[in-house]
């Protein structure tokens, strides 16, 4: 990976959103480069969402910088972040369930990979090659057809991969994306995740999971109402005294601690 | 596709052979003003259905499609034909700015809101007691008031067809705008475009993060929906002779919403299917006018009950239970261009 050099894809600088009086993000500031996975960590209610909701877009920040591909996005749309190559994959399933798996994508395809000024008449080749494409990264090719209320969890968790990835981003947001899946169910995600870092698309992941997160992540994030109190290595998150005391507690430490060195 | 074509074809040849097979004034009249409303609803389940926005606000844009073809006639003197097709222009610049002004609502607060504009245009026109010229020594209002805009004339079918037929000009132009209404629909909700509409309704925040623009595309069906209602509001007026504000009734509006959520809503053929049964009911009750509403209400609340899919997707479901393998073809992508996935 050859990320030391190139400029950050994503840099948020002092990023603050407030509820009232409470800060759900404050003064946030990291940055994300071309190629990296990175996780955010966090007890419940520590912002990780907020913070994905102000980068997408959905929520305005009260303060701070977001650049994304060079350029500041801090009032951009959910919609023209799509157009420019962010796209979100959300906590808890998002579909579109009146519609077949491959509608699904096809919405991705059609409509998130650049700003259309109308509609088209039909849908041209290159949407639907771009949803075949995506369906055939996440491994859901043969049930494309499948109305997508029928299909289970895991799929319909990929389907949001597929639809995300349709519109050719350069940048991932993944919101739990193993949040509720078993063992072999995580493994799989794992692995399309895996596939699509080393295809070169760049990757920030929220995960309470924390094998998942360790072994995927080059670089963690943990974060603690509202605010940043760990980045760094996975090693050294293992080991560092407030994030142990405050989020993982001692024995899924240890328990980390022996998955990082084995990987 | 085919399945459509066949559906819409039946529907069409006994529409046309219905006159001839039963000529009487009475059964011409009736259905003509069905294919109005049929047309009214139709267009309105793009809105209400197809794209999940509460909008009561349909009845509103027929009135200004029939006021402005009337208007057109009366003052400016043209010719209805013409000015039919500037109402149906009007209705959808209305709706469009409807649309936007309940962008920033959610569900039942469109209701709310569409409903008091409804309301709105109603009270307006009642209380339109201002000369706006004299006609002898009658006052006659800007909007007619209660009395109904008059004098704008009609489709002129009495100078065309000898007397017997003249009848079925009006049923034929109303039967025309119902088809072409009815294949627009067809193809809207078939398009990208529906498929666009349709996201917005399952899952609106997912919908403008994979790109599709609230504004743009609300914009887009509270207009595209808006034409033909217009032009039914046109041929209504023309109809009819006059153009009043019993159109703005709330009975009315909830009239044409029962004939959308009995057939269906949301389906391409429900709000057809209901706008024939409730047409039928409506006949038998006529014996009963003082049990219409109350009946009208127990379909409402029983189908939204008991039946949210409709006439129509109960014959659906009746239709997949008969033939287990016979999966649904309701695709915004055409069959041929799928086949490289199926290999």
């Amino acid at each position: 990976m050859a990320a030391g050099n190139s400029a950050a894809l994503l840099s948020c600088q002092g990023v603050s959103k407030y509820y009232g009086a409470m800060a759900a993000v404050r003064a946030l500031s990291f940055d994300v480069r071309a190629g990296e996975i990175v996780g955010i960590g966090g007890p419940n209610g520590a912002g990780k969402t907020t913070l994905f909701d102000v980068i997408a877009g959905l929520q305005p920040a009260d303060a701070g910088s977001i650049l994304f591909n060079g350029e500041h996005v801090i009032t951009a749309s959910p919609q023209e972040l799509c157009h420019r190559g962010l796209a979100r994959v959300f906590q808890s399933v998002a579909a579109f369930d009146s519609m077949t798996l491959r509608e699904n994508v096809v919405i991705g395809a059609a409509y998130g990979h650049r700003l259309r000024l109308m509609p088209p008449l039909v849908f041209d080749r290159g949407t639907l090659a771009r949803a075949d494409r995506a369906l055939e990264a996440v491994g859901l090719r043969e049930r494309a057809e499948v109305p997508i209320r029928n299909l289970p969890i895991l799929d319909r968790k990929l389907a949001m991969f597929a639809s995300a990835l349709a519109t050719e981003p350069l940048l991932l947001l993944l919101d739990e994306p193993v949040g509720g899946l078993n063992p072999s169910e995580i493994d799989r995600v794992m692995k399309v995740v895996r596939s699509l870092s080393g295809r070169g698309l760049t990757i920030v992941l929220i995960e309470h999971v924390m094998r998942f997160m360790v072994q995927l992540c080059a670089r963690i994030i943990i974060m603690q109402h509202g605010e940043k109190i760990y980045e760094g290595s996975p090693e050294g998150m293992v080991r560092d005294p407030t994030v142990v005391s405050v989020y993982l507690g001692d024995a899924t430490a240890r328990r980390l601690s022996q998955l990082v060195a084995a990987s | 596709m085919r399945r459509d074509a066949t559906i819409g074809l039946l529907a069409l040849i006994v529409a046309i052979l219905v006159p001839f097979a039963w000529p009487t004034r009475y059964v011409i009249e009736e259905m003509t003003l069905f294919f109005v409303w049929a047309t009214v609803v139709t267009q309105w389940n793009l809105v209400f259905g197809v794209a999940g926005v509460f909008s009561l606000a349909q009845m509103a844009i027929f009135a200004v499609g029939g006021y402005a073809t009337g208007m057109l006639g009366l003052y400016l003197g043209w010719s209805l034909w013409l000015a039919m097709f500037a109402g149906g222009l009007a209705a959808a610049i209305f709706s469009a700015l409807v649309g936007v002004a309940c962008l920033r609502l959610r569900g039942a607060y469109v209701a709310l809101l569409t409903l008091a504009i409804t309301q709105t245009m109603y009270l307006l026109i009642i209380t339109d007691t201002e000369c706006f010229y004299m006609e002898g020594v009658t006052c006659r209002n800007f909007t007619g008031g209660t009395r109904g805009l008059t004098g704008y004339g009609d489709f002129g079918f009495h100078q065309l067809l000898p007397y017997k037929y003249t009848a079925f000009g009006d049923y034929f132009l109303a039967l025309g705008v119902l088809c072409a209404a009815t294949i627009f629909s067809v193809f809207i909700i078939r398009s990208p475009l529906g498929l666009a509409f349709q996201a917005m309704r399952d899952n609106a925040v997912y919908a403008i993060s994979r790109g599709i623009s609230r504004f743009k595309y609300q914009l887009l069906v509270f207009a595209a929906s808006a034409l033909f209602t217009g032009l039914a509001g046109a041929v209504y007026a023309g109809h009819f002779r006059v153009m009043g504000a019993n159109t703005l009734y709330l009975s009315q509006t909830l009239f044409l919403l029962s004939m959308m959520i009995i057939g269906g809503v949301g389906q391409i053929w429900g709000p057809l299917l209901g706008a024939t049964a409730l047409m039928v009911v409506d006949e038998v009750l006529k014996e009963f006018v003082e049990w219409r509403l109350l009946g009208l209400g127990l379909m409402l609340v029983l189908f939204a009950v008991l039946w949210p899919n409709g006439l129509y997707g109960g014959l659906e479901a009746l239709g997949r239970h008969l033939r287990p393998r016979g999966s649904r073809q309701l695709s915004a992508i055409q069959p041929k261009e799928m086949a490289p996935a199926q290999k």
